[in-house]
């Protein structure tokens, strides 16, 4: 096995099993449905609040899908093979991310759009949501597979994840609201945008490193 | 300096000799220093001309809120420490503290609410500080809660290291909020360079039952990881040793 082989294997994998990308997606709207149902589907309310449910769905979507990245390579044991391949696990790690953030995050960002016209968000602001989509939604994914890895082993770990990794979402998501509120009222939201990168990259070298040591105690 | 006493508590059977003779100590000082400090500021220092009496409830207040952050201090050093050095006390001590963090965050919530009624007019305000409590209290409960439901002790202690590790992130933002966001908590109560911006009679009982609560909590602590390393330790001789001439 080499890098590149792994990385083309798990595109197969992942273009094979749809329905995990579906199900992040679906639950991405569900969340979203919820709002205008439970609080108000006046402009009034939706227009200034949609930022916000808009990242906290997507910080949910992000959380079940990442869940399950390592279950089933860890049911058949793949996982195992990973670890004693002799390639560097965090890189392993890394290009799985990378092909799931793909795969769950370009239907997100098509769907955003149509979302947005939901919730009331202008054609200036939406440019904000997505750029803020895109440069914070790395930070989500990386710190979600320090959770998947550390709850792998367990039959019913997502609840356990959730209240693990959900604390630490909340910067992330106090910076992208952040933005596009400061977007709304017509002021530059340059500096959230850079701290939300600078969380991406934080986490970018951080914990590829940290979900490998946790896949190997995991394994054991 | 010579830190080889340091190194030695990386040991189970020299920590739970070296916390026999501390463990005591440092609770009696700490706890009385606790109880002066909280006397004497309940009692004797003098009211805030501005919030009157209900500003006592800072003796509680500040204490349990430095000591949340401080044990989530010593929980991701300890993290870091069981991560790269292995050292096997470390798991031990975040097991043990983990807990203590948390009634210490939760306090500091609760006394905050309390302190927030009177002088802002409600229980609860979404500032930046309070917010980071909170947070701070929720991931105490995560670190908690992985403790607990992974069986396999190796994989448990591997997981609540690298998430006192991660969180350890959150301190700094936490310790900055008030400078970051500065809405509407009052700065910090203590700084190392600035003079104190209350008078001594009012700083001295805070200092005290601050300081008392550090020895409080390391006395507790200590017998906590005790309690551990004996349950560890249970199949080696000087446990059996220990038990047998000493009792539990």
């Amino acid at each position: 096995m080499t890098y590149s082989s792994f990385f083309y294997s798990e595109i197969l994998a992942i273009f094979r099993r749809k329905q995990d990308a579906v199900n992040a997606l679906v639950f991405f709207l569900l969340v979203i449905t919820l709002f205008p149902l439970g609080v108000s589907p006046s402009r009034e309310f939706l227009q200034p609040a949609a930022g916000g449910i808009i990242w906290c769905a997507v910080a949910l979507a992000v959380l079940m899908s990442v869940e399950g990245m390592f279950k089933e390579d860890y049911n058949d044991g793949s996982l195992e093979q990973l670890v004693v391949s002799g390639l560097y696990l965090p890189i392993l790690v890394l290009l799985k991310l990378g092909v799931h953030w793909l795969a769950v995050m370009l239907p997100l960002l098509t769907l955003t759009p149509v979302l947005s016209q939901m919730l009331f968000i202008n054609w200036e602001i939406l440019w904000v949501l997505i750029l803020t989509l895109i440069i914070g939604s790395p930070a989500l994914f990386l710190i979600g597979t320090i959770g998947a890895a550390l709850t792998v082993s367990l039959r019913r770990g997502a609840v356990l994840m959730l209240l693990i990794i959900l604390p630490f979402y909340l910067p992330v998501i106090i910076f992208a609201t952040g933005a596009i509120g400061a977007a709304q009222v017509g002021q530059p939201y340059n500096g959230q945008l850079a701290l939300l990168a600078a969380i991406s990259l934080m986490t970018l070298t951080l914990s590829p490193i940290m979900a490998a040591v946790s896949i190997k105690a995991s394994v054991n | 300096m010579n830190w080889i006493w340091f190194h030695k508590l990386g040991s189970p059977k020299w920590f739970f000799q070296w916390a026999n003779k501390w463990s005591k100590f440092a609770f009696v000082l700490g706890a009385l220093m606790l109880l002066t400090g909280v006397i004497w500021g309940l009692g004797f220092a003098p009211a805030d001309y501005q919030q009157g009496n209900s500003f006592r409830i800072i003796y509680i207040h500040v204490p349990t809120a430095i000591l949340a952050q401080s044990c989530y201090l010593g929980l991701g050093v300890a993290g870091l420490v069981s991560l790269v050095w292995r050292m096997k006390m470390a798991p031990v001590f975040i097991k043990a503290v983990a807990p203590l963090g948390a009634i210490m965050a939760l306090i500091a919530l609760i006394s905050g609410a309390i302190w927030g009624k009177p002088t802002w007019g409600a229980w609860w305000v979404w500032d930046a500080r309070l917010t980071s409590v909170l947070i701070l209290f929720l991931l105490y409960m995560g670190v908690i809660a992985i403790q607990n439901s992974l069986d396999d002790m190796q994989l448990a202690d591997k997981a609540v290291a690298v998430i006192s590790v991660v969180g350890l992130i959150n301190l700094p933002i936490i310790k900055y909020s008030v400078e970051w966001w500065n809405t509407l908590h009052q700065p910090a109560t203590f700084t190392v360079t600035a003079k104190p911006a209350m008078p001594m009679e009012m700083w001295l009982p805070l200092l005290l039952s601050t300081v008392g609560m550090y020895g409080f909590i390391a006395g507790v602590a200590m017998w906590r990881m005790q309690t551990e390393v004996l349950v560890r330790e249970h199949r080696s001789n000087w446990v059996k040793k220990e038990v047998l001439d000493n009792g539990i």
